[in-house]
């Protein structure tokens, strides 16, 4: 059967082919869980944005990292809040890569998450947090359950 | 650090383990590997005494001795065990041997059921280094031999001490007999 | 150093009393063969019957091997060390008489209540699915999974963790399995949990084993289930490609390899001086644990009884 490259490139944006990778890295596809707008548009089109930066010198997002995202077309920051990866005792391990999106202040762009986030993503987020930098503590305010 | 295997329980072998296997090259990888172990296995318990290259006698060492303590555990009404030696031992008759057998010899054994022995290389030949693997009590005369011209074995100190003796009379002669 | 040597000599005087026991009493570590003949000596005398029986009832060390898993160290020589494994079989003690760490298997459901620095009152607390138990002393850990909000949430807890404060065994079941990681890509009410669940009030002499056939969603997948040879999935559907896959990279003479099934094990002798070394300790914190497990049933019957009334 004869499918007219234009169409099959259409097809294949929503079929993955690359290996599963569970580390967060440039393409990694991740999943928007709080309730943004373009987050939900996203992820209900089928088409989960795809981490394009991460705002750390290896290059590999753990929990809390800043990581740029494409989405819909668009460039926006998101916050790792869950990650698929084996990680340290007590830290719990979530089935998806999570992330929350942030605008440059640190504030979160939806107004609830509907997944458990980390006790130690308060740490972080505090320890990540300077007087006059942007403040990412708001993220902690929409959360609704801690694990 | 790995937990330990549980499911089974087994005896301890009473000889020194190699901590790891050996590969025993073949083409057909672990399966073949086990094939070779299979044929000289079968041999050991066949003819109880075999010479063969050292390491693959080392390497089927060890499994004859864990199908003889998994017979003298379970016995032959243990399906697994049965299960095992109808693996292990080609020949079926060498099964029954396993369980009428060598199971009552080696019932109230304490030390291990088999024996290597290092053998010479005969020039000019393979530099493989050689053994003789055998299964203990069998009717063969022993493979070791005693050397007889040891200094600590016990008729050669006392012909040593009558040696001494005689010549320290003989001595005692000879100052008598001078004629200063 | 002193202090260590000190240590071992109290150690070693208790071992020599447990010992004198054992030299009465050698069933303890009867073999299958010899309980047959036991049965039939016991058959003429009643009184040796009896204490058979009392055996039978009390864990014997060769039930210890699948109550505490980690106090085998690892069988490869390359780490084995005895002086590190007994300093670390006597710092396992000293956790255990503080903490009472329940029996437990994989597939059980535990709570385990730990310090949490991160956490707003200082303390969390975590309920799951234990579908992981591995490494040994020290460091032996398990990994509990649970459902939150619809996320698959799992969390791995080193059994001797000093920030944990409390375990507790809510339901004490085993699997057909050894790993229920499969649990990652089934569908999610099969691992779901509510965290206020309640001790389950089953004092039964043997463990029952939930044989339960765990459906898998689609691919794809974490992992090649089909390689596995699980027993606690319904039939595991794939291409043809991959059974052929599976079926080459089948190993079906690997159970008959006695040396490796040798080399993965602690034999029954060593697991002998190892158990005997820890006996007297954790039978006396086995009976407490009893204790305390009757006086709580006790409570609870009681307090259900004021409310129905």
């Amino acid at each position: 059967m004869f499918i007219p490259g234009t169409v099959f490139n259409v097809i294949s944006r929503s079929v993955s082919t690359s290996t599963v990778c569970n580390q967060i890295i440039k393409l990694t596809r991740l999943r928007v869980v709080d309730n943004s707008e373009i987050g939900k548009a996203a992820m209900m089109e089928g088409k989960p944005p795809r981490c394009i930066h991460v705002y750390n010198k290896t290059g590999v997002g753990y929990i809390g990292d800043r990581v740029l995202v494409a989405i819909k077309g668009e460039k926006k920051k998101g916050i790792l809040v869950g990650l698929k990866q084996r990680q340290n005792p007590k830290v719990p391990r979530f089935d998806s890569n999570n992330i929350v999106l942030i605008d440059d202040s640190g504030t979160p762009l939806g107004t609830r998450i509907h997944v458990p986030i980390p006790h130690i993503l308060r740490t972080i987020m505090r320890r990540n947090t300077h007087s006059k930098g942007a403040d990412y503590t708001k993220l902690l305010a929409i959360a609704t359950k801690f694990v | 650090m790995n937990q330990a295997k549980i499911e089974k329980l087994v005896s301890r072998l009473r000889y020194n383990v190699g901590s790891k296997p050996r590969k025993l090259k073949n083409v057909d990888g672990p399966e073949g590997r086990l094939r070779k172990i299979k044929k000289t296995l079968t041999a050991v318990i066949k003819y109880e005494r075999i010479e063969l290259n050292y390491a693959r006698a080392d390497e089927t060492r060890g499994y004859v001795e864990r199908l003889i303590s998994e017979a003298l555990r379970h016995g032959p009404e243990h399906g697994e065990t049965m299960e095992l030696a109808n693996f292990w031992i080609k020949e079926k008759q060498l099964v029954h041997k396993l369980f009428k057998v060598l199971v009552p010899r080696y019932q109230n054994y304490t030390t291990s059921f088999t024996k290597l022995h290092n053998a010479p290389c005969i020039y000019p030949g393979y530099a493989y280094k050689r053994a003789i693997l055998e299964l203990k009590g069998n009717i063969y005369p022993t493979v070791e031999q005693s050397n007889p011209h040891q200094h600590n074995l016990l008729h050669n100190i006392l012909l040593d001490a009558a040696r001494k003796e005689y010549r320290m009379e003989k001595y005692k002669e000879i100052a008598a007999n001078m004629n200063f | 150093m002193t202090m260590v040597s000190r240590l071992w000599c109290r150690k070693a005087r208790q071992n020599l009393a447990f010992a004198k026991v054992l030299g009465k009493e050698p069933k303890t570590f009867s073999t299958l063969v010899q309980l047959k003949t036991d049965e039939a000596t016991d058959n003429n005398n009643d009184s040796q019957a009896q204490t058979n029986d009392e055996l039978i009832k009390s864990p014997s060390l060769g039930n210890y091997r699948l109550v505490y898993p980690e106090f085998l160290p690892d069988p490869n020589p390359l780490y084995r060390n005895s002086i590190r494994e007994k300093l670390e079989r006597m710092d396992m003690l000293n956790r255990r008489s503080v903490l009472s760490i329940p029996e437990f298997y994989v597939g059980s459901i535990l709570a385990v209540t730990y310090s949490d620095p991160h956490a707003v009152g200082k303390i969390n607390k975590f309920v799951g699915i234990c579908i992981l138990r591995e490494g040994c002393g020290l460091r032996s850990s398990f990994l509990l999974r649970n459902v939150v909000n619809g996320e698959g949430v799992e969390v791995r807890y080193d059994l001797y963790d000093p920030a944990i404060q409390n375990i507790d065994c809510l339901r004490l079941e085993k699997r057909l399995d050894d790993e229920l990681l499969y649990l990652r890509d089934a569908p999610l009410e099969y691992s779901t949990f509510p965290f206020d669940m309640e001790i389950e009030a089953k004092i039964s002499e043997s463990v029952p084993v939930n044989d339960i056939k765990i459906p898998l969603n689609p691919l794809p997948w974490s992992q090649r289930w089909e390689r596995l040879n699980l027993k606690g999935v319904k039939e595991i559907v794939v291409n043809e490609r991959r059974q052929k896959k599976a079926a080459a990279l089948a190993k079906p003479w690997e159970k008959y390899d006695l040396m490796k099934t040798y080399r993965e094990t602690i034999p029954e002798e060593e697991q002998n001086e190892i158990f005997s070394d820890v006996y007297t300790k954790l039978n006396e914190l086995e009976i407490q644990k009893n204790i305390l497990k009757r006086k709580y049933m006790l409570q609870r019957q009681n307090s259900s009884k004021t409310r129905t009334s």
